[in-house]
């Protein structure tokens, strides 16, 4: 492979100086939440984990219709670097959302709306990433990616407004709260700079790791073609 | 948490929830560097082989 363009070294060095930043920023900076104690601070990371999880499903909904109009490959290449993503990021928000339920809720699990709808999106795109593998002619397995993107895509804004529209226990960060929502809390200046930072420094990250997919993607498709060459010469 | 005075003592499951955090995304990390290097050394081992088939 190519030597690492000059652009993503610097976007990394930025994105783990702003990942520091923002990791002194929900520990340190941000004060202690006045009932739940430390474990509210998982929330800022939580959230921001959640984000980078359904822009990466919408990144491949973008990239999944370009792919369709174009027939280009590299269309694909940026679906499955960002849906991997996606799903790695969809599994930080379950699992922090659960430690944070336990001293809250009294229960790591529970079948809340938001818990659930999150549960299926992820195991759609685990679903994704698992239906690839079955299929061999890359042009065949393009063109299930980008309508599998398309149509499992429906799983996110069901996610995000679960919690809007159906009876639930989880706490609305921006709106109003169901009446019996456990865990609400109304955030300070510092704690509102914090959340915000997050969601900044996690779309950093983002932007990172898909770079640094893509270009792995390009590899492995690299070593594909030399197979093949040497198979058919 | 009715008539409490003094926030909940929930250090531990912080601890537990960055560690998640951390871990999961170092992980992820790593696995980025395992499978590129393991591509690079594929790639090596095929170039390697083709100057021999080429010479019989």
């Amino acid at each position: 492979m190519d030597a690492t363009p000059r652009g993503l070294k610097i976007l990394t060095w930025i994105t783990v100086g702003l990942f520091a930043l923002a990791s002194y920023a929900v520990l340190v900076y941000a004060p202690r939440e006045a009932v739940m104690g430390d474990v509210q601070r998982v929330f800022y990371f939580h959230v921001a984990a959640g984000w980078v999880g359904a822009l990466a499903f919408l990144v491949a909904v973008i990239v999944g219709i370009a792919y369709l109009i174009t027939k280009q490959r590299r269309w694909d290449t940026v679906g499955l670097a960002s849906i991997e993503i996606g799903v790695v990021f969809t599994l930080i928000n379950i699992v922090t959302g659960s430690v944070w339920a336990r001293p809250i809720w009294n229960t790591w699990w529970t079948w809340d709306p938001r818990l659930v709808t999150a549960t299926v999106m992820e195991l759609v795109y685990v679903a994704y990433l698992m239906l690839r593998q079955g299929i061999d002619d890359p042009d065949r397995r393009a063109r299930f990616g980008a309508v599998y993107a398309i149509i499992g895509f429906l799983s996110v804004p069901l996610t995000f407004l679960s919690i809007r529209i159906f009876r639930t226990i989880h706490p609305v960060v921006i709106g109003s709260n169901d009446p019996g929502a456990e865990g609400t809390f109304d955030m300070t200046a510092k704690m509102f700079q914090a959340f915000m930072f997050s969601l900044v420094t996690f779309t950093f990250i983002y932007a990172t790791l898909l770079w640094h997919r893509i270009r792995l993607q390009h590899l492995a498709d690299r070593v594909e073609q030399e197979k093949v060459r040497l198979l058919a010469g | 948490m009715l008539l409490q005075t003094a926030p909940a003592d929930t250090t531990s499951y912080m601890l537990i929830g960055f560690a998640l955090i951390f871990g999961t995304i170092g992980l992820y990390v790593l696995s980025l560097y395992v499978r590129s290097r393991n591509l690079k050394k594929d790639l090596a081992v095929l170039a390697e082989v083709e100057p021999r088939r080429e010479g019989g």
